[in-house]
Order: structure tokens, then sequence, then C-alpha cells
């Protein structure tokens, strides 16, 4: 008995990760918050609650993609800045929206095919890319400015029937996520391929018949476009364009994945994982603001509890 | 995608691409900027890069057994609040030196801990560390960068011996000392059998998990002399929170081919790829290249390193 309940709380054996230790500290961390501070529970705080999770959720899906084939995106910070960079622009939103959805698919796929034809390590490719698209971004904006165009605002922040417009982007976000990851081919698929990885057999998927390659590049691609997503919000949130606004980004969403029980080395996790590592994030800032904790501190405590989670967990392999 | 390359070429692959680049760079300062070119003028640019250049040491020994150790911009920061603020009390300079060895060696063990025994993705592992220790320093310096360093360090760091400037002196006694290690120690060849093949190492009975947590906590106790060294470099302390450093390290680890598990560039490699990263601020500094166009020319120079270590690998 004790046993199957450790084996459930450390998420061993599971192919969706260690999910409900997450879940538990959200939940203990959401209820002794309306019970000890009054203003937590208003409907105006969770709604700002909600909006400062969304970006956030957004990246962190598309990392989750990629995380979950064993490789890892850590240019998605970079480019949300180059979203809200190319959204601010002089020029109207039929130019700018496509090319931001040009510039994401060419961020992706240059991402993919490093590592699958050029064979360079996902972290290395990703991060170099980072320098590149965040140079990129401050050529076109060199420092926070400009106008996004105005229905984004609106978008963002307006209501639609007295519910403020957060309430239905994030379950449409999520759910084209979870139809992405839990209900396509294309899910198994990624499982397939991270799972293989992760036991040192990188051609087991391939060896099925899954046209392995293709799958990595277009999770790449995929990962890049949910961060342009999340940069679009953002743009629509402060209103113009900032080359910093998305630097935070590439490590907390990697934070958000692993958190959540996602397996860094691959082929282990879940959608609801990731979204419980999201909404902790953003309730942990949250909660510290409203407990008069030292801002500071609030990032020793992320990352004490990202270490707590993901040393809990069980994983064969060492290293990265 | 099937790639041919012509005998010539393929051995060319395997020269790491650090010394290609510092040629074409040294070559370029020289044709275009020739009163750079003298002792005093590129000792004062190298001595800038002496920090990253002993930071690479550590990086490049995880980097052989496949890890990665990003902590060091914590072990870094930690270092330079606990110097500049005077926060130890009135203690004597020299006990500076003990104290940040402890505090490497510390973050080290629990690098190593959670990577070598609990298996945490080291990119987690020592990101988190990193974050932990920067809270710690915002905490207790509430946001205030602190005071000055003490000149005793500082009065050292200016000092020259023979034509090298005292920083650059240890940056090569200690790459001397680290190569003479990894190649004539047992704990050098566990390193190299770990990065080929680790599971193959296990069963030869090379101690896998011990090799990666020493590893690690070497790399932190390099991180706390780098540190040290870097803390004597600047007159008032910062609280500034970068990465910068340990991905320099690992971009100037990789153009010196050293790459995760596999170690053709030695310890030389790297070091020409620390120098690469000294010319290449000089040539952009002297043209005049705007940030947005030193942040791009970093990114491809790490990303063409790679992949021409990629195509070498996905030949053989």
């Amino acid at each position: 008995m004790t046993a199957t309940l450790k084996n459930i709380l450390t998420g061993k054996n599971s192919r969706q990760g260690l999910w409900i230790l997450p879940l538990i500290i959200v939940v203990i961390g959401f209820v002794s918050l309306s019970v000890s501070t009054e203003d937590f529970a208003t409907s105006q705080n969770l709604s700002n609650l909600l909006k400062q999770a969304m970006p956030l959720i957004i990246v962190a899906i598309g990392q989750m993609i990629v995380i979950l084939l064993g490789g890892m995106d850590l240019s998605v910070g970079s480019m949300i800045s180059l979203t809200t960079a190319l959204l601010a622009i002089d020029a109207p939103a039929v130019v700018t929206i496509p090319l931001v959805v040009v510039a994401a698919v060419m961020v992706g796929f240059i991402n993919g095919f490093s590592v699958v034809r050029l064979n360079v390590h996902p972290i290395i490719a990703t991060l170099s890319m980072q320098f590149i698209v965040l140079g990129v971004a401050k050529l076109i904006r060199p420092v926070a400015g400009g106008s996004v165009p105005e229905f984004l605002v609106q978008w963002v922040n307006g209501t639609i029937f007295g519910v403020s417009t957060v309430f239905l982007l994030t379950p449409i976000v999520i759910l084209i996520g979870w139809k992405l990851i839990h209900g396509s081919r294309y899910g198994l698929h990624l499982f397939a391929i991270g799972g293989g990885a992760a036991e040192g057999q990188e051609d087991a998927a391939h060896n099925f018949g899954i046209s392995d390659r293709r799958n990595i590049i277009v999770a790449y691609i995929c990962s890049a476009l949910f961060a342009a997503l999340a940069g679009a919000f953002l743009a629509g949130r402060i209103a113009s364009g900032d080359p910093n606004v998305g630097t935070i980004f590439a490590l907390d969403s990697v934070t958000a994945v692993a958190i959540g029980g996602t397996q860094l080395s691959g082929g282990i996790g879940g959608l609801h994982g990731t979204l419980i590592g999201a909404l902790l994030m953003a309730l942990l800032s949250n909660g510290m603001n409203l407990a008069n904790l030292s801002a500071f501190l609030q990032g020793s405590i992320k990352g004490g509890i990202l270490l707590l989670v993901v040393a809990l967990q069980s994983r064969k392999k060492m290293g990265l | 995608m099937k790639l041919t390359l012509n005998p010539m070429f393929s051995s060319l692959l395997r020269v790491p691409p650090a010394y290609f680049v510092f040629a074409a760079l040294f070559v370029t300062l020289w044709v275009t900027k020739p009163q750079l070119m003298n002792v005093n003028v590129m000792g004062v640019f190298v001595r800038q890069v002496a920090p990253l250049g002993i930071l690479v040491l550590g990086q490049l020994l995880v980097m052989r057994v496949r890890s990665i150790d990003l902590s060091g911009a914590g072990v870094l920061l930690i270092v330079n609040y606990m110097m500049s603020s005077g926060i130890m009390g009135d203690i004597h300079v020299l006990f500076y030196i003990p104290l940040a060895l402890l505090l490497g060696l510390i973050v080290g063990l629990v690098n190593g801990y959670l990577i070598g025994r609990r298996r945490v993705s080291a990119v987690i592992a020592t990101l988190a560390v990193t974050t932990i220790l920067a809270g710690i320093v915002q905490f207790f310096a509430s946001g205030k960068p602190p005071g000055a360093m003490p000149d005793f360090y500082n009065d050292i760091y200016n000092t020259k011996i023979w034509i090298f400037p005292s920083p650059v002196a240890f940056w090569i006694v200690l790459t001397v000392l680290m190569s003479v290690f990894l190649s004539r120690f047992v704990f050098g060849r566990y390193v190299a059998s770990i990065g080929e093949n680790p599971t193959a190492a296990h069963f030869s009975g090379v101690p896998v998990e011990r090799t990666v947590i020493i590893a690690h906590v070497m790399a932190s106790v390099i991180a706390s002399i780098a540190a040290l060294v870097q803390s004597s470099s600047i007159a008032v302390g910062s609280i500034r929170v970068g990465l910068e450093m340990p991905i320099d390290a690992v971009a100037a680890t990789i153009l010196g081919g050293v790459v995760f598990g596999r170690g053709e560039g030695g310890v030389w490699g790297p070091f020409f790829g620390v120098l690469c990263f000294a010319l290449l601020f000089v040539v952009m500094t002297s043209f005049g290249v705007p940030e947005p166009g030193k942040l791009i020319a970093r990114g491809l120079i790490i990303l063409l390193a790679a992949i021409l270590y990629g195509m070498r690998a996905a030949k053989s």
C-alpha cells in the first residue's frame, strides 16, 4: 500500500511523470492564500493571476513539445521579444502578423534543421539562435516603444459578455495544445521519439516507421509558433514593443515544464502537468507579493521548489 | 542528407574551430588595425578574459563527462558580494580566498549530489542553484550595489610577470595544470571513457557516479577561483545577475573542440576559444559594431562551430 502510494507520489512508472505532488502544492497554496489573505480570492486578483500566467502557459506548451522529444528550446524568450518588436513596427496589422508567423517558422525550422540534419546538440543550437534572434529584435527595436495594432490591445485587455477575454482565450490555447499532444497521431509520435531518446535508442522510433526527422523539425516550429503567440499576447498587454520582455521566459518555461513532471530526457510528461507547473509559477509570485515577501527571495524560493520537485523524479540518464 | 566530403576537408574538420577563428581574427586585426598589435595593448584585452578562461577549465571538465555547469554565475555573484559588501566583518583580506574556495566546494557538492546521485538534469540543477544564490545575494543587498572591493586584490591584478599581466599568467599556469591532470592521471582516463560511452565505462569498472561528482566539485571550485580573479578586476562590487559568463564559457569550450562527451580539443582548444572571444571583442569594438551586431556574431560563431563538429560526427 505504502509502496503504491509512494509510486504515485513520485510519479514512478507513470507516462505522465510526477504531476500529483505539484498539484497538491498548488491546491495547498491556493487554499492557504484564500484563507490567509482576503485579497486573493477576488475575481479581480484571479483574473490578474491568469493574465500573469497566460504567456507562460502558452510558451510552456510549446516548450513541452520539444522537451518531450528530449530536446530543449532556449530561443523561445528571444522569439517573444522579436514578436513584440515586429508587431510594433510602423506598419498595418496585415503586414506585421504574417511577418511574425514567417519569422517564427523560420526560427523553428533553423533550430530543427540544425538539430536533425546538422547534428548539433539542441541546447547549443537553440542557445546560439537565442543570441541571433535577440540581436535581430534589438536591431528592429533598440529600446522599448512603438505601438502595436489597436485590436490586439483590445482583445487582450477587453471583456466579452462581461467576462475577461483571458478566461476565453486560455481554454482555446489549452485545447489546441491538448489536441496536438494527447489527441493526435503527431502527439503519439512525439512520445515514441522521446521515449527512444531517453533510453539511448535514438533510432527506435525511426525503426518503427515514424518519420522522426520531420516530426522533430515540426516540433521546433510549433515551439517557435507558440512563443510567437505568447509574444502577441504580451505585446497586447504592454501595448508596445520591448526587446527585453521575453528574456526570462526561456528559463521560466523550462522550469514550468520541469515542475509539471515532464522529464527533460524526453518521452514522459503530460499537458496537465505543464499547466500545473505554469500555474504554480504564477501562484508563487502572486502569493508572495500578497504575503509581502521580499521580491528578491522569490527567485530563491522558485529555484528551491524546482530543485525539490526535480530531485524527487526518477531518471535513468545522468548529465544533461 | 548524405555529406560527401573530400579527405582534405574532413581532416581539416578534425582541428578545433577555435584555431581557424583565432587565425582569421588575428589576421583581420593585423591588417586593419596594426597599431593595436603590441604586447601592452593585447595584454589589456587578454587580461579581461582571464576569469572567463579560468571558468572554461571547469566547464570543459564537466562537458567531457556529458554534463554542463551553469552555476558559475551564482558562484561569481556570491563571491563578488562577499568580498565587496563587508558582510564578513573585519577579517584579513587573505581570508576571502579560503572562504571563496569553501563556497565553491559547497556549491560543487550540491551540484554533484543532484546530478550524479539524484540524476537531475544538469541544466536544471545548475540553473536552479544560480537562481537560489542570486536570490540570496539580492535579498542581503536589498537591490542596492555593495561597496568597494579590497584594494589588495586589485593591486595584484594590475601587476605584471615579464610581459604577461598576472591574471593571464595565472590563467596559463592553471591551464597547464589542468592539461597535465587530464593527460597524466587516471582521473583523466575516467573522464575520457565516460565521455565516449557512459554505459561501457560503467561496465568496464569506471566509477561513473563518483567521477561525475568530482568533476562538478572541481568545476565549482574552479568557478570560485575565476570569481576571485573577476572580483579583483573590478573596483566596486556589483549584484547584477548575468548568465553571460557561463554561457560564454560553454561557447568557448565548444569553439575549442570540446562538445558534450567528446574532447578532441583537449585543454588548449578551449584556451584558444577564449582568446577568440577576446579578439572578437577587440575587432567588433574597433569597427564600431553595435550591441545587436555583437549578439548576432556571437550566436553565429557558436552555431557554425557546432555545425562543423556535428558534420564531423555525422560522418564517423
